[in-house]
């Protein structure tokens, strides 16, 4: 249970909120790059900010303001350049780092003029990696943005986005949240197939371990014992927002009622030959079932999205009865707090990287390990995290799982294998 | 024998983390991310393996040790059936045993009281509100 004062200081992340100030010292995904092989720019709203995300004809990405500090025009109408993007209301031009580059009424009958130098348009830094685009809107020098040491793995890799209509932080407290395993999406989706059988192995115990990059947590089941690995390794509720058990989610602020909900998921190919992957594709999940108007059920993470959005817009925590299943979901509001205060203080907070050189493939832990995880042996296996996988994605796993099995069977056999 | 795939990740990890099969021997049962963070924070393997004697895993144990704590002080929570991970939570919270005992009585677990605590609730005020809407009658009987 939490007063409504701390709830709000957890909750709210608009510019000059707490945790607002907080989550503006980490980088954020906001998009996948491969939607800017479709559009050059795109609008997007995080952490309360409206803001316009482009690629320019140089390959340069670019976040600035919606809105051109010229006459408040909308940038996202706007057009990109060989460097910058154009307002298309009287065409002045502003680079990735905010400053006009051109004004040209303004420089037509001025042209000695330096107006433009006396404008500027907020801007954020943007970087490209694992296939999505990450923005930094904190105070400089940024951090590094993270290279996570599953990025690097083999496999056919894509992006999901959805848009979740609740606070960011319902969504980041399922992270640390091992029994709702067993009941959302195990007993439920028993239910939701008319199952009659018995419910799940129930959860006999949980801990929870402090790590650089964040938590883990751990778990023994009916069916498992410590000697488990959900038990000695455990999943991951990767620092600030996101979550990560091979595969990731991140939970990231639109404003205080909505999320965006971003995964990167990979699958492994069979054999060992080199494969390299053109495009990380990037789509759209939807959350609402369009001729029932209810929330998709059918896969795991729309099942979370349920149970999210089924707490109301912001979670009113002054009516919680938390348990012995929600001391990880403590865990970190405590240690979201204290990260408040730390950059209150000036301090960095956790999770930061600032050392380029430490920052190649970090590690984070992974059932299974990484280096030998096997790939389905009976074929691609269908995609279950979310709904609504576009048939050309589907496909392409396919052809990629298909072709790295022959060529694995050609190996075999020209060893005599 | 073939090394099983939990063998392996043991490892793998362990590797990611710098550590070698000596290191794991030297720190046995601990897991790599417990070596690296015990490590991290100077706690050699016989001060680790105190505390988790007391029951305490390795990140609690870092805490506790920051905090001045010895693995006897945990006992006294223990007995009284908390985690022993509460006793550090209390200490770093200031929660005396006494009190803890009476917000668990009322429903709260130890680091849901600790927050209250700290943010200036009485258990009085915690429990009305976080009953709010519900006649007093219904509620009031099971706590007594």
């Amino acid at each position: 249970m939490l007063s409504e004062e701390r709830n709000r200081l957890l909750c709210e992340t608009g510019p000059g909120t707490a945790m607002g100030e907080l989550l503006r010292r980490y980088w954020h995904p906001v998009a996948g790059a491969a939607e800017f092989t479709r559009q050059t720019v795109k609008a997007v709203r995080i952490l309360g900010e409206d803001l316009a995300l482009y690629r320019d004809k140089s390959g340069n990405y670019g976040l600035v303001d919606q809105h051109c500090p010229h006459r408040r025009a909308d940038m996202t109408y706007g057009f990109t350049e060989e460097v910058g993007l154009r307002c298309n209301y009287h065409g002045w031009l502003f680079d990735h780092t905010g400053r006009c580059l051109h004004q040209p009424f303004e420089e037509t009958l001025h042209p000695e003029g330096r107006f433009k130098d006396k404008v500027r348009i907020k801007a954020y830094q943007v970087q490209e990696k694992a296939g999505l685009v990450w923005v930094y809107m904190g105070p400089r020098p940024a951090p590094v943005l993270p290279d996570w040491d599953r990025y690097h793995s083999r496999g056919y890799k894509q992006v999901a986005i959805s848009e979740i209509p609740c606070n960011w932080l319902q969504c980041q407290e399922n992270s640390i949240d091992p029994v709702h395993f067993e009941w959302l999406h195990d007993n439920w989706s028993r239910v939701l197939r008319g199952q009659d059988g018995p419910y799940a192995p129930t959860h006999k115990r949980l801990g929870f371990d402090e790590f650089d990059y964040g938590f883990t947590y751990r778990r023994v089941r009916e069916d498992t014992t410590e000697d488990d690995e959900l038990w000695t390794t455990g999943r991951v509720c990767l620092w600030p927002n996101c979550l990560y058990t091979g595969h990731f989610e991140w939970r990231v602020p639109i404003d205080d009622e909505h999320t965006l909900s971003v995964g990167w998921f990979i699958d492994e190919l069979p054999g060992d030959m080199p494969y390299e992957q053109d495009t990380i594709p990037s789509w759209h999940a939807p959350v609402k079932d369009e001729r029932t108007g209810r929330w998709i059920d059918s896969h795991v993470m729309n099942q979370d999205f349920i149970a999210w959005v089924g707490q109301g817009a912001i979670a009113d925590r002054t009516l919680e009865h938390l348990g012995e299943s929600d001391r990880g979901v403590i865990l970190i509001r405590k240690r979201l707090l204290e990260d408040i205060e730390a950059v209150a203080a000036g301090r960095d907070p956790k999770g930061i990287i600032r050392d380029p050189e430490a920052n190649h493939s970090v590690h984070l832990p992974i059932i299974g390990g990484l280096d030998r995880r096997p790939a389905a042996t009976d074929g691609p296996r269908p995609f279950v995290f979310l709904a609504g996988q576009p048939e050309e994605v589907t496909r392409e796993f396919k052809r990629a799982w298909e072709d790295c099995a022959a060529a694995a069977a050609s190996e075999a056999l020209a060893s005599g294998g | 024998m073939a090394e099983t795939g939990h063998v392996h990740t043991l490892g793998e990890t362990a590797e990611a983390y710098g550590l070698t099969p000596g290191d794991l021997g030297d720190w046995a049962p601990f897991s790599p991310v417990e070596v690296y963070w015990a490590r991290k924070h100077r706690l050699t393997p016989v001060t680790a393996r105190r505390w988790a004697a007391a029951g305490l895993r390795v990140s609690d144990a870092v805490r506790a040790t920051a905090l001045g704590m010895t693995p006897e002080e945990v006992r006294p929570w223990a007995d009284a059936g908390f985690a022993p991970g509460d006793a550090v939570e209390a200490k770093e919270t200031g929660v005396p045993l006494a009190t803890a005992v009476a917000w668990r009585e009322a429903g709260f677990i130890l680091p849901d009281a600790a927050l209250l605590i700290l943010d200036g609730w009485t258990l009085e005020a915690a429990v009305r509100a976080r009953y709010a809407g519900i006649a007093e009658e219904d509620w009031r009987p099971r706590l007594e």
